[in-house]
Protein backbone atom coordinates (compact mmCIF):
# COMPACT_ATOMS: atom_id res chain seq x y z
CA UNK A 1 0.00 0.00 0.00
CA UNK A 2 1.35 3.39 -1.15
CA UNK A 3 2.13 5.70 1.54
CA UNK A 4 0.94 9.12 2.28
CA UNK A 5 3.66 10.60 0.81
CA UNK A 6 2.95 8.75 -2.07
CA UNK A 7 -0.89 9.73 -1.74
CA UNK A 8 -0.30 13.59 -1.33
CA UNK A 9 1.82 13.40 -4.60
CA UNK A 10 -0.92 11.50 -6.44
CA UNK A 11 -3.32 14.30 -5.68
CA UNK A 12 -0.60 16.92 -6.58
CA UNK A 13 -0.07 15.11 -10.03
CA UNK A 14 -4.02 14.97 -10.29
CA UNK A 15 -4.70 19.10 -9.67
CA UNK A 16 -1.69 19.81 -12.01
CA UNK A 17 -3.10 17.57 -14.54
CA UNK A 18 -6.67 19.60 -13.81
CA UNK A 19 -5.24 22.66 -14.44
CA UNK A 20 -3.43 21.93 -17.83
CA UNK A 21 -6.06 20.17 -19.08
CA UNK A 22 -7.85 23.57 -18.42
CA UNK A 23 -5.65 25.39 -20.19
CA UNK A 24 -6.00 22.79 -23.23
CA UNK A 25 -9.52 23.32 -23.14
CA UNK A 26 -9.66 27.26 -23.15
CA UNK A 27 -7.32 26.82 -26.04
CA UNK A 28 -10.09 24.40 -27.82
CA UNK A 29 -13.03 26.59 -27.20
CA UNK A 30 -10.91 29.37 -28.68
CA UNK A 31 -10.34 27.57 -31.97
CA UNK A 32 -13.61 26.34 -32.36
CA UNK A 33 -14.49 29.79 -32.58
CA UNK A 34 -11.42 31.63 -34.24
CA UNK A 35 -11.97 35.64 -33.22
CA UNK A 36 -9.18 38.00 -32.60
CA UNK A 37 -10.77 38.04 -28.98
CA UNK A 38 -11.05 34.31 -28.64
CA UNK A 39 -7.28 34.38 -29.94
CA UNK A 40 -6.22 36.41 -27.32
CA UNK A 41 -8.00 34.76 -24.17
CA UNK A 42 -6.30 31.61 -25.87
CA UNK A 43 -3.02 33.10 -25.46
CA UNK A 44 -3.55 35.26 -22.24
CA UNK A 45 -5.22 32.31 -20.10
CA UNK A 46 -5.03 28.89 -21.97
CA UNK A 47 -1.62 28.79 -22.60
CA UNK A 48 -0.16 30.38 -18.99
CA UNK A 49 -2.56 27.84 -17.36
CA UNK A 50 -0.80 25.15 -18.91
CA UNK A 51 2.22 26.82 -17.87
CA UNK A 52 1.20 26.63 -14.46
CA UNK A 53 -0.02 23.06 -14.53
CA UNK A 54 3.16 22.01 -15.79
CA UNK A 55 4.84 24.26 -12.56
CA UNK A 56 2.46 22.41 -10.66
CA UNK A 57 3.73 19.02 -11.53
CA UNK A 58 7.49 19.49 -11.26
CA UNK A 59 7.02 20.79 -8.14
CA UNK A 60 4.85 17.72 -7.22
CA UNK A 61 7.45 15.90 -8.18
CA UNK A 62 10.43 17.98 -6.44
CA UNK A 63 8.60 17.92 -3.09
CA UNK A 64 8.35 14.19 -3.08
CA UNK A 65 12.11 13.50 -4.23
CA UNK A 66 12.11 16.00 -1.31
CA UNK A 67 10.04 13.83 0.90
CA UNK A 68 11.89 10.60 0.21
CA UNK A 69 15.50 12.03 0.57
CA UNK A 70 16.17 12.04 -3.07
CA UNK A 71 17.14 15.19 -3.39
CA UNK B 1 -12.44 27.98 -41.60
CA UNK B 2 -12.09 25.76 -38.48
CA UNK B 3 -8.61 24.82 -37.86
CA UNK B 4 -9.45 21.46 -38.02
CA UNK B 5 -5.62 19.88 -36.88
CA UNK B 6 -5.73 21.87 -34.17
CA UNK B 7 -8.74 20.92 -32.81
CA UNK B 8 -8.00 17.42 -33.15
CA UNK B 9 -4.42 17.99 -31.07
CA UNK B 10 -5.77 20.08 -29.01
CA UNK B 11 -9.18 17.26 -28.10
CA UNK B 12 -6.04 14.19 -27.94
CA UNK B 13 -4.16 16.21 -25.89
CA UNK B 14 -7.19 16.57 -23.29
CA UNK B 15 -8.06 13.03 -23.97
CA UNK B 16 -4.54 11.89 -23.26
CA UNK B 17 -4.37 14.23 -19.94
CA UNK B 18 -7.52 12.83 -18.39
CA UNK B 19 -6.09 9.18 -19.00
CA UNK B 20 -3.11 10.52 -17.19
CA UNK B 21 -5.04 12.19 -14.31
CA UNK B 22 -7.18 8.83 -14.21
CA UNK B 23 -4.06 6.69 -13.97
CA UNK B 24 -1.62 8.71 -12.17
CA UNK B 25 -1.50 6.84 -8.89
CA UNK B 26 -0.14 3.44 -11.02
CA UNK B 27 1.78 5.35 -13.41
CA UNK B 28 3.54 7.43 -10.10
CA UNK B 29 4.68 3.82 -8.97
CA UNK B 30 6.58 2.99 -12.07
CA UNK B 31 10.00 4.46 -13.72
CA UNK B 32 8.20 4.09 -16.92
CA UNK B 33 4.89 5.76 -15.57
CA UNK B 34 6.69 8.31 -14.35
CA UNK B 35 8.43 9.56 -17.11
CA UNK B 36 4.85 8.86 -19.56
CA UNK B 37 3.61 11.12 -16.48
CA UNK B 38 6.42 13.86 -17.49
CA UNK B 39 6.27 13.71 -21.30
CA UNK B 40 2.20 13.77 -21.02
CA UNK B 41 1.93 16.49 -18.14
CA UNK B 42 4.48 18.77 -19.22
CA UNK B 43 5.85 18.43 -22.63
CA UNK B 44 2.37 17.32 -24.47
CA UNK B 45 0.49 20.22 -23.21
CA UNK B 46 3.25 22.88 -24.12
CA UNK B 47 3.87 21.68 -27.25
CA UNK B 48 -0.05 22.09 -27.62
CA UNK B 49 -0.06 25.46 -26.44
CA UNK B 50 2.74 26.65 -28.92
CA UNK B 51 1.24 25.15 -31.59
CA UNK B 52 -1.66 26.60 -30.76
CA UNK B 53 -0.63 29.99 -30.45
CA UNK B 54 1.94 30.14 -33.46
CA UNK B 55 -1.01 28.68 -35.57
CA UNK B 56 -3.05 32.37 -33.71
CA UNK B 57 -0.21 34.36 -34.57
CA UNK B 58 0.14 33.11 -38.52
CA UNK B 59 -4.16 32.89 -38.43
CA UNK B 60 -3.60 37.06 -37.29
CA UNK B 61 -1.66 38.26 -40.46
CA UNK B 62 -4.42 37.16 -43.21
CA UNK B 63 -7.09 39.34 -44.43
CA UNK B 64 -9.84 37.62 -43.15
CA UNK B 65 -9.00 38.18 -39.66
CA UNK B 66 -8.45 41.74 -39.88
CA UNK B 67 -11.58 41.92 -41.69
CA UNK B 68 -13.48 39.90 -39.33
CA UNK B 69 -13.92 43.31 -37.05
CA UNK B 70 -17.14 44.80 -38.57
CA UNK B 71 -15.12 48.38 -38.55
CA UNK B 72 -12.34 47.28 -40.97
CA UNK B 73 -15.86 46.39 -43.75
CA UNK B 74 -15.16 49.39 -45.67
CA UNK B 75 -11.82 49.19 -45.85
CA UNK B 76 -11.81 45.67 -46.71
CA UNK B 77 -14.44 46.62 -49.82
CA UNK B 78 -12.34 49.26 -50.94
CA UNK B 79 -9.81 46.24 -52.26
CA UNK B 80 -12.96 45.89 -55.10
CA UNK B 81 -13.13 49.64 -55.86
CA UNK B 82 -13.32 50.47 -59.78
CA UNK B 83 -10.52 53.01 -59.56
CA UNK B 84 -6.94 52.49 -60.85
CA UNK B 85 -5.37 54.66 -58.86
CA UNK B 86 -6.70 53.59 -55.31
CA UNK B 87 -3.51 52.04 -53.90
CA UNK B 88 -5.48 48.90 -51.91
CA UNK B 89 -7.32 48.27 -54.78
CA UNK B 90 -4.57 48.39 -57.50
CA UNK B 91 -2.38 45.77 -55.26
CA UNK B 92 -5.57 43.81 -54.53
CA UNK B 93 -6.98 43.01 -58.18
CA UNK B 94 -3.81 43.11 -59.20
CA UNK B 95 -2.27 40.11 -57.34
CA UNK B 96 0.73 42.51 -56.55
CA UNK B 97 0.41 41.25 -53.04
CA UNK B 98 -0.46 38.24 -51.76
CA UNK B 99 -4.45 38.35 -51.52
CA UNK B 100 -4.40 36.28 -48.28
CA UNK B 101 -2.34 38.19 -46.63
CA UNK B 102 -3.28 41.73 -48.21
CA UNK B 103 -3.74 44.34 -45.25
CA UNK B 104 -0.54 42.67 -43.45
CA UNK B 105 1.19 42.76 -46.64
CA UNK B 106 1.27 46.53 -46.65
CA UNK B 107 0.53 47.64 -43.20
CA UNK B 108 3.36 45.87 -41.41
CA UNK B 109 6.68 47.42 -41.19
CA UNK B 110 9.67 45.60 -42.61
CA UNK B 111 11.70 46.73 -39.83
CA UNK B 112 13.72 44.23 -37.72
CA UNK B 113 10.66 44.32 -35.09
CA UNK B 114 7.79 45.04 -37.72
CA UNK B 115 6.32 42.18 -37.10
CA UNK B 116 6.09 42.34 -33.25
CA UNK B 117 4.88 46.12 -33.35
CA UNK B 118 2.16 44.90 -35.78
CA UNK B 119 0.99 42.10 -33.73
CA UNK B 120 1.35 44.66 -30.46
CA UNK B 121 -0.81 46.96 -32.24
CA UNK B 122 -2.81 44.38 -33.30
CA UNK B 123 -3.67 43.67 -29.61
CA UNK B 124 -4.73 47.73 -29.23
CA UNK B 125 -7.08 47.18 -32.01
CA UNK B 126 -8.60 44.77 -30.28
CA UNK B 127 -8.31 47.09 -27.23
CA UNK B 128 -10.50 49.77 -29.27
CA UNK B 129 -12.98 47.08 -30.52
CA UNK B 130 -13.98 45.45 -27.65
CA UNK B 131 -13.16 48.05 -23.93
CA UNK B 132 -12.19 51.76 -25.64
CA UNK B 133 -14.55 52.20 -28.64
CA UNK B 134 -13.17 52.78 -32.29
CA UNK B 135 -12.60 55.91 -33.42
CA UNK B 136 -15.13 57.82 -35.93
CA UNK B 137 -12.34 58.39 -38.40
CA UNK B 138 -9.94 55.10 -38.71
CA UNK B 139 -6.27 56.75 -39.24
CA UNK B 140 -2.94 55.50 -38.99
CA UNK B 141 -0.48 55.74 -36.00
CA UNK B 142 1.99 56.87 -38.18
CA UNK B 143 2.43 58.79 -41.46
CA UNK B 144 2.84 55.95 -43.91
CA UNK B 145 6.91 55.17 -44.35
CA UNK B 146 7.99 55.02 -47.81
CA UNK B 147 10.40 52.06 -46.91
CA UNK B 148 6.91 50.07 -47.03
CA UNK B 149 6.77 50.95 -50.61
CA UNK B 150 10.66 50.25 -51.07
CA UNK B 151 10.25 47.23 -49.70
CA UNK B 152 9.03 45.51 -52.87
CA UNK B 153 9.33 48.48 -55.40
CA UNK B 154 13.13 49.27 -54.89
CA UNK B 155 13.91 46.93 -57.34
CA UNK B 156 11.16 47.41 -59.43
CA UNK B 157 11.99 48.49 -63.33
CA UNK B 158 8.55 50.53 -63.40
CA UNK B 159 9.59 52.52 -60.58
CA UNK B 160 13.68 52.95 -61.63
CA UNK B 161 12.87 54.02 -64.37
CA UNK B 162 9.80 56.09 -64.06
CA UNK B 163 10.23 59.53 -65.14
CA UNK B 164 8.30 61.18 -62.64
CA UNK B 165 10.26 58.93 -59.67
CA UNK B 166 13.85 59.74 -61.24
CA UNK B 167 14.21 63.65 -59.98
CA UNK B 168 12.56 62.28 -56.28
CA UNK B 169 14.78 59.42 -55.55
CA UNK B 170 16.69 60.74 -53.17
CA UNK B 171 14.15 61.98 -51.17
CA UNK B 172 12.28 58.86 -51.79
CA UNK B 173 14.83 56.93 -50.02
CA UNK B 174 15.44 59.56 -47.19
CA UNK B 175 11.95 59.64 -46.49
CA UNK B 176 11.50 63.55 -46.99
CA UNK B 177 8.95 63.41 -49.74
CA UNK B 178 6.45 60.38 -49.02
CA UNK B 179 5.32 58.05 -51.92
CA UNK B 180 1.80 59.25 -50.94
CA UNK B 181 2.03 62.90 -52.01
CA UNK B 182 1.70 61.62 -55.42
CA UNK B 183 -0.09 58.48 -54.91
CA UNK B 184 -2.70 60.25 -53.12
CA UNK B 185 -5.43 57.47 -52.49
CA UNK B 186 -4.99 54.36 -50.45
CA UNK B 187 -8.12 53.63 -49.70
CA UNK B 188 -11.28 54.97 -51.92
CA UNK B 189 -13.52 55.08 -49.39
CA UNK B 190 -15.87 57.60 -52.12
CA UNK B 191 -16.30 54.85 -54.34
CA UNK B 192 -16.73 52.37 -51.57
CA UNK B 193 -19.66 54.62 -50.59
CA UNK B 194 -20.95 54.85 -53.64
CA UNK B 195 -20.55 51.37 -55.10
CA UNK B 196 -18.71 51.63 -57.25
CA UNK B 197 -16.73 48.07 -57.36
CA UNK B 198 -14.80 46.36 -59.79
CA UNK B 199 -16.28 42.86 -60.60
CA UNK B 200 -14.28 39.98 -61.25
CA UNK B 201 -15.31 37.59 -64.66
Amino acid sequence: MADSSDERTTRRIRRAAVVGGLGLAVQLAAALHWTPMTFIISAAVGAPLVIVGGVMFLAAVWRNMRDKGAV
Amino acid sequence: MLPVQLIVALVAGIAIMALLFAGARSLGAQTVGRIVLLVGLLGLPLLLSVGNISFGVHESSTTHFCLSCHEMKRHGMSLFVDNRQALAAVHYQNRLVDRETVCYSCHKDYALFGDVTAKLNGLRHVWAHYIAGVPEKITLYKPYPNSNCLHCHDDMRRFVEGPAHRPLMDALYAGTTSCLSCHRIAHDMAKVDAGQLWQAH
